[in-house]
């Protein structure tokens, strides 16, 4: 244990969802060919979590290492969802294979694509078994998906074994407590806490804060955090996304410093949740929602909340009808 | 043993303490006597008068002498101030052992070789009594510090205790001329005012020292035989109590501890002993490698003692004295006593937290040493020396603060130093390993971290990260990333205090203070002379800390400064602007409140607010040599200029500054060659060639002047200066000034008066002035110069200037904020004052109409025993909801594709645990049932027409739950919210959903629809209170009192819906009077809010009246007088109308509207409905109609079927329970 780990950093901007900060930093030194294939991944993840699937898809090339190829799908897959279907075919096809079908990133990714299918028993079949901190809390979300806090905290029981401290492992707790509700609301409001005292500040530990405040009803706390995050992602976000994809198109290489400029942009920008979570706000203080909610509408017409919205109009509708 | 002070002497034979001031005095064998103050470690004065060794000496405790007694058989007063002897009293026959004043009555009692002990009155610089008995040395004689005892030690291996009572009786009464005069002659025959009371024998050797408890009936010796001996005494007898064994050498000299149960005494076999006077052990011994200990001293009234040895003294103290204590927002613990204290800045009120375990093994310094809190958890960390380094943890019950008395059970554990490094993380440093431990609250190791530097020590650095301190340098470990983030080389550090946003940290080392920035950036480091105590910052980014002596500041960049004296050493806790707040030794909080003006200043300096600088320049006296020099090195003489009032300062820090103006004006008060001279020169830089004339002027400095004039093209001038230098007869002034001006005559003339006849006939044949020449020439006679041939000489004239007269373009003295700044700072102050006071008008009038709206209706208690009967009959519908399908039967798993792992089946959504749970419609609207919620609308209230309520119902749905970004590209965690929440919620149990709308959102609303109302905005007021109308079935409130709130809204609601609804309908009825009338009659009907009651009163009345019904107007007007309008034009109006309809009661047009008859209108004709004729109403708002109506749709909620049956509102699950 005593050898500096040297891709903390990165993992921690990475789960904390300080995503340029992760890619600006992630010119280290030293490592070894393992480890440099992890911060490979975690940098692209991390592009795509910026929503630059085109730069990842574009950059991984087909001689690149298999949790690198996984990391491509996830891309396709998020890109192009007319194209879901195949990219889950050539998924299957990694995971039949036993020489990939154990990388952890393989599965990781696995777990990742049948969650957004919804399908959470596949999901948890490639991911139950664990392996890395970043499965055990996949596991731990997809329990919560599925409503079984019980087995939820089973992992996490694991996950505190493994390294209580953890960023993954709190993180994962602070869910958890949400989850359950109650007094546990105040302990996942104190890990955000923890992490908003010691890391910069991202749109993730503002949201989880909100998040934790709403649950509490300290609703105008909850509403200035979330402007807070509004206001750090706010304003670059609607035109550089698509001129991101542009600048990035011709292939630069992974360890080409990027420019401020993109780095101001891409703080944060992708932030759909707290729209999602401003809206949920107002709704509560009484005040307008709307504006936020056709932002995210604009924005991300495939969220959650959104489409929750649409499927509340419809079935309003429908039992109107019914009961006509 | 705690070494405050040492030094290097002849031996030290004795020692005496001064009782407020630092000093201690140390007399030499040499026969030197030093004035040592031992705080600041220099030597005051040395008294050398004496002849041979100097064994006692002595302070007075009030007056500024000492008393000493040395070999050559004298005792010498002396006065530290005057610097000398006062007296010298001459009696004792042989060396004189030791001296001492008496601390009320002015004696002084000395102890001698020629075995006898005396006793002096100084003031009348006689020997009052001698104490004969001992057959040895007597080495020792000591005033009780109350009583009228004296103890003296001799080498007759006896202890003996002298009874004094009867000299002060002596004393006491001199006026008593006859008493005197026996007195006079007992003291002649050898005196019996003073007895021996006991002889202590018991020591078998001869006896060294000898001392009384300063409280208790004690005594204490110390013996050539090695031992220290307890002694008790009371009236009539002493005896021996116990013996101290353990010095292997003679014992010179024994004490005990004023406060607390110690004893210390020295020996020759080179060392120094506390002994624990209660259990009578040894508990701790100091040794040094040469030097035999002779004396010892306590310090009256600080827990310092002082230790003469052969090559010098020390001063020390046997534990230190600095609480423990932390500061953690407006609260501060700390440890006193036994106990766990806690401090509130804000109100100051200062509890006992909890008690702490006392230390198993009495021994000095086990007190806590640090300790550290985490306020997230109100744990505490204690570290102290107990069992070479140990830590216990407590954790403080929330509630029994301030009435704690059972010790708590605390969760102990070895190291060096502990403490927290997160919420519920604390580090303990292992020393023997070089690694630090993070345990849990519950005392379990959670992680090992092995450190890169061997570490002395270990502080807090932000969360996670700990500062690590060795002797020559700190870093700060992450111990997550085990990297480490900054590192800094210092002196041996002893205490680290971070600034309250944790950007900056400060460093105290013994006699310096560093200041960097959290990644250990050097900023600046400051040296002190003497030991450095404590710090803290203040909001500005001050560091403000303590020395022994001072309250001292540091600005970021390192200026320091002293901001007051101390007397005694505090341990700065925490600083609210002016107010330092200081533990003393005692563990007392104290506020202490300090002029900060000087370092704010300096500090708006800093950082450029220049309105800062500007404002305390104005208001504050600043003044001072010291600022002056301070901002003239800073490079700030402008702002200096401000201070001064002495005008040479001024002038001189105006020249710095370029201030031309207040230049000249201080130059003109002063009014010195020097000081004009050096205008001129400034004001020539500058280029201000009026100032340099007037100084040149000034200083007659004529050459200048003129060349000034030349270079200005200022010829009139400048043939004045000839004139001037003509008159003044000074010729070559008045040559050069012709020069100048290119005047060959006048030259000619100067030249020929000057007697330079040949000169002046060149000048005058070059230039052609033939005439002249002519004359000189014959002047001259033979003597005619030649002139040169060749060359055609021309008059040589000074060009002219290109701008003549005036001032050169100024050069540009940078201007500071700060001219003219006073005025423009005036300005703005008082320019914001106006606009504070324009602002708050205008506001909250219409507020009055609004209160009152819950004054209790009888109706509304009938309506509550209403709906208790319809929950009755409507109880059970509830049962027969379609609900989903149980989705707790595993379907999945026949997949199983894997074979050895089975997913667990999906749990229930917690908003199909609300539809279970709830027959609130609101809570099923919430969870997104939307076709039960219906159902239970239509079941509850009638509700038929759903599409005012869809946005409403998407809202509570949407509203339900909030969205967690988890893991990163996996989608999103929706979660539910609960309503209700509390801390001491049980997790796992679903609360009902948290709802969008709450019930004093609906009273908001009804305030601003009041308004709307009052304003006559009808539409506004209409949307507004049906707004409120169609939220209520979604409204769920929590108690029953609540829900008759709740129904006495729709009422108001519904009253107010109509009334607007028949306004706007009056106001499309212009052209049809009587219609027009009768609505505005049947609005004055609805149950409206008193103002708006009389504005309904007033509109039906001008109506009617414009329209000649003058007695319908009367009732109007009646009605609306007696609600006593305030409103003067309201009340005049009614009056008048009233008295036009007496004169003519009738009525011009018949109007279906009878006042005396009690009636409702309909909701949806506008007509009344008298009593006792036929009526529907709507089961939902209970607004009535005309039968024709039944089965419509509600004309006034919109919402249900009039006539239809329903259960009634339900909206609290208080009503279900």
């Amino acid at each position: 244990m005593a050898t500096p780990d040297l891709l903390f950093g990165l993992r921690n901007n990475f789960f904390l969802g300080a995503y340029q900060a992760a890619i600006n930093n992630s010119d280290i030194p030293n490592l070894s060919e393992e480890e440099s294939i992890e911060r490979d991944s975690l940098v692209y993840r991390s592009y795509i979590a910026l929503g630059s699937y085109q730069l990842v898809i574009n950059e991984i090339e087909s001689t690149a290492a298999t949790a690198l190829q996984a990391v491509k799908l996830l891309a396709l897959y998020l890109s192009s969802p007319e194209n879901k279907e195949a990219t889950i075919a050539s998924l299957q096809e990694y995971l039949s294979d036993p020489a990939y079908g154990n990388n952890p990133i393989v599965r990781l990714i696995a777990g990742i694509v049948f969650m957004h299918e919804k399908d959470y028993v596949e999901a948890l079949k490639h991911t139950n078994v664990g392996g890395t901190m970043e499965l055990h809390a996949l596991n731990v979300q997809i329990l919560i998906k599925m409503h079984r806090s019980d087995y939820a905290e089973k992992q996490l029981r694991i996950m505190q074994q493994i390294d209580e401290d953890h960023t993954l492992t709190q993180l994962a707790n602070a869910w958890l407590n949400l989850a359950v509700g109650g007094s546990k609301i105040q302990e996942a409001s104190l890990i955000f806490q923890d992490f908003s005292e010691k890391y910069q500040m991202t749109s993730l530990i503002l949201n989880g804060k909100a998040v934790c405040c709403l649950h509490m009803e300290k609703i105008d706390e909850a509403e200035s955090l979330l402007l807070e995050a509004l206001n750090k992602a706010n304003s670059l976000y609607s035109f550089h996304l698509p001129l991101l994809d542009v600048l990035y198109l011709p292939r630069c290489p992974l360890t080409h410093p990027h420019t401020p400029f993109i780095d101001e942009m891409q703080q944060d920008a992708k932030d759909p949740e707290t729209l999602a979570n401003l809206v949920v706000c107002s709704l509560h203080l009484g005040k307008q929602s709307s504006r936020y909610l056709s932002q995210l509408k604009l924005s991300h017409p495939e969220h959650v909340l959104v489409k929750r919205a649409s499927a509340a109009e419809e079935s309003f509708d429908r039992a109107v009808q019914t009961l006509a | 043993m705690l070494t405050k002070f040492e030094t290097k002497s002849n031996r030290v034979k004795g020692l005496s303490f001064h009782s407020k001031r630092p000093w201690i005095l140390a007399s030499l064998h040499s026969g030197v006597i030093q004035l040592w103050d031992y705080r600041m470690g220099t030597l005051i004065d040395r008294f050398d008068e004496h002849d041979g060794p100097v064994r006692g000496v002595h302070f007075h405790a009030t007056q500024p002498l000492f008393v000493s007694g040395g070999d050559d058989y004298k005792i010498k007063v002396w006065n530290y101030k005057l610097h000398r002897c006062l007296f010298t009293l001459l009696g004792h026959l042989d060396y004189i052992r030791t001296v001492q004043f008496h601390h009320e009555s002015p004696w002084i009692v000395s102890s001698s070789d020629d075995q006898t002990i005396r006793i002096w009155n100084w003031q009348s610089r006689t020997c009052i009594s001698v104490l004969t008995g001992h057959n040895h040395y007597v080495m020792c004689a000591l005033f009780h510090p109350k009583e009228d005892l004296v103890v003296s030690a001799s080498l007759d291996q006896t202890v003996r205790v002298w009874d004094i009572s009867a000299l002060r009786k002596k004393t006491a009464s001199p006026a008593d001329d006859i008493l005197r005069l026996s007195q006079m002659n007992t003291d002649f025959f050898g005196g019996v005012d003073a007895v021996v009371k006991y002889v202590l024998e018991g020591h078998d050797r001869g006896v060294n020292w000898a001392s009384f408890h300063p409280t208790l009936p004690l005594l204490i010796s110390g013996a050539d035989d090695r031992q220290v001996k307890i002694w008790r005494m009371n009236d009539t007898k002493a005896w021996e109590v116990d013996t101290l064994r353990g010095h292997m050498n003679n014992v010179s000299c024994v004490l005990f501890h004023a406060r607390q149960d110690l004893i210390v005494s020295n020996s020759e076999d080179k060392s120094i002993r506390v002994w624990d006077s209660t259990k009578r052990t040894a508990l701790q011994t100091f040794r040094r490698e040469q030097d035999r200990f002779w004396i010892l001293a306590s310090h009256p009234e600080m827990n310092l003692f002082a230790a003469g040895h052969d090559s010098g003294m020390i001063v020390f103290k046997l534990e230190r004295e600095r609480p423990a204590f932390s500061v953690s927002g407006d609260s501060l613990y700390y440890v006193k006593d036994r106990f766990l204290r806690f401090f509130e800045y804000s109100t100051q009120k200062d509890t006992q937290v909890i008690p702490i375990r006392r230390p198993g093994s009495i021994s000095l310094n086990q007190g806590a040493k640090t300790l550290s809190f985490s306020p997230t958890e109100n744990a505490v960390l204690i570290c102290s020396d107990i069992d070479g380094g140990s830590y216990e943890l407590y954790i403080i019950p929330k509630d029994s603060l301030g009435r704690g008395d059972t010790v708590h059970e605390s969760k102990r554990g070895f190291g060096g130093s502990a403490v927290f490094v997160a919420r519920n993380r604390f580090a303990v440093l292992e020393k023997s390993s070089d690694q630090v431990l993070v345990k849990n609250l519950k005392n379990e190791i959670v992680k090992k971290s092995a450190l890169p530097i061997a570490t002395d020590s270990i502080f807090y650095a932000g969360t996670g990260n700990l500062l690590c301190k060795t002797e020559d340098k700190v870093i700060i470990f992450d111990l997550q990333q085990r990297i480490v983030l900054g590192e800094l080389q210092t002196s041996f550090v002893r205490y680290v205090v971070w600034s309250n946003d944790m950007e900056s940290i400060a460093l105290l080392s013994k006699h310096a203070v560093v200041l960097a920035d959290k990644k250990l950036v050097h900023r600046c480091t400051l040296h002190e002379t003497i030991r450095i105590k404590s710090g803290a910052w203040d909001d500005n980014g001050v560091f403000i800390y303590t020395t022994l002596t001072h309250i001292k500041y540091c600005l970021p960049n390192g200026d320091s400064g002293i901001i007051k004296t101390i007397d005694v050493p505090v341990y700065i806790t925490k600083i609210f602007g002016n107010t330092i707040f200081c533990l003393d030794r005692d563990g007392r909080n104290r506020p202490i409140i300090i002029d900060s003006t000087e370092y704010v200043f300096k500090l708006s300096l800093l950082k450029k607010r220049h309105d800062q600088v500007m404002s305390m320049i104005r208001n504050s006296e600043l003044c001072g040599q010291a600022m002056i020099a301070y901002l003239q090195q800073k490079g700030f003489p402008e702002v200096a200029l401000h201070f001064v009032k002495d005008e040479r300062t001024r002038f001189n820090l105006a020249l710095e500054s370029g201030n031309i103006e207040i230049a000249v004006a201080s130059a003109k008060v002063i009014d010195e060659k020097d000081h004009w001279y050096r205008l001129g020169v400034e004001a020539l830089r500058q280029g201000n060639a009026g100032i340099v004339e007037y100084a040149y002027q000034r200083t007659k400095n004529f050459e200048r002047l003129s060349f000034l004039y030349l270079i200005t093209g200022n010829l009139d001038k400048l043939s004045k200066m000839m004139k001037i230098a003509e008159q003044k007869s000074d010729v070559m002034g008045q040559f050069h000034n012709a020069l100048y001006l290119g005047d060959v005559q006048e030259r000619v003339k100067i030249l020929e008066n000057a007697g330079h006849l040949p000169l002046a006939y060149i000048t005058a044949s070059v230039h052609g002035l033939q005439g002249v020449a002519e004359r000189l020439a014959a002047d001259l006679g033979d003597n005619v110069p030649v002139l040169p041939e060749g060359g055609s000489a021309s008059l040589l004239m000074p060009p002219n200037p290109i701008l003549s007269g005036g001032d050169w373009p100024l050069l540009r003295v940078t201007k500071g904020i700060f001219e003219g700044g006073l005025d423009s700072a005036g300005r703005g102050v008082q320019e914001e004052y106006e606009d504070a006071a324009d602002a708050d008008w205008g506001e909250d009038l219409d507020i009055v109409d609004v209160v009152n709206m819950h004054n209790g209706d009888v109706s509304v208690a009938l309506e509550g025993e209403d709906v208790d009967e319809q929950n009755d009959e409507g109880g059970w519908d509830y049962e027969d909801l379609e609900l989903p399908p149980d989705v707790d039967t595993p379907k999945t798993a026949t997949s199983a594709r894997s074979s050895m792992f089975v997913a667990p089946p999906a749990g229930l959504p917690v908003s199909q645990i609300w539809v279970q749970k709830s027959s609130l419609a609101a809570e099923h609207a919430a969870a997104g049932n939307f076709d039960t919620t219906m159902r239970l609308l239509n079941r509850q209230l009638g509700i038929r027409n759903f599409a005012p309520l869809k946005t409403l119902f998407t809202d509570l749905h949407m509203g339900s739950h909030t969205y967690l970004l988890g893991f990163s590209s996996a989608p999103v965690i929706s979660v539910a919210i609960e309503r209700g929440w509390s801390e001491s919620a049980s997790p796992n149990v679903r609360g009902p959903p948290a709802l969008a709308f709450n019930f004093s959102q609906l009273e908001d609303k009804l305030k601003a629809g009041y308004k709307a109302t009052t304003a006559g905005k009808f539409t506004e007021a209409l949307r507004l209170f049906l707004g409120i109308l169609h939220t209520i079935p979604l409204i769920v409130v929590e108690s029953r009192r609540e829900v008759d709130e709740v129904k006495e809204l729709i009422t108001i609601a519904k009253e107010y819906v109509l009334g607007s609804m028949m306004e706007l309908k009056r106001r499309e009825m212009k052209d049809n009077p009587v219609r027009e009338q009768e609505l505005a009659a049947y609005f004055t009907h609805c149950n409206l809010q008193v103002p708006h009651l009389r504005l309904a009163l007033l509109s039906a009345l001008t109506v009617c009246y414009k329209a000649g019904n003058l007695n319908t107007a009367a009732n109007f007007a009646r009605r609306l007088l007696e609600t006593n309008p305030t409103n003067e034009n309201q009340t005049r109006t009614a009056r008048r109308v009233l008295q036009a309809a007496e004169r003519n009661m009738t009525d011009a047009s018949e109007l279906n509207y009878d006042f005396r008859n009690p009636f409702v209108v309909c909701g949806a004709t506008y007509a009344p409905i008298y009593r006792g004729q036929k009526k529907v109403s709507c089961p939902y708002c209970g607004s009535h109609f005309v039968p024709s109506q039944e089965g419509q749709l509600c004309a006034v909620c919109d919402l249900a079927l009039i006539g239809s049956d329903a259960s009634g509102l339900l909206c609290s699950p208080s009503q279900v329970r």
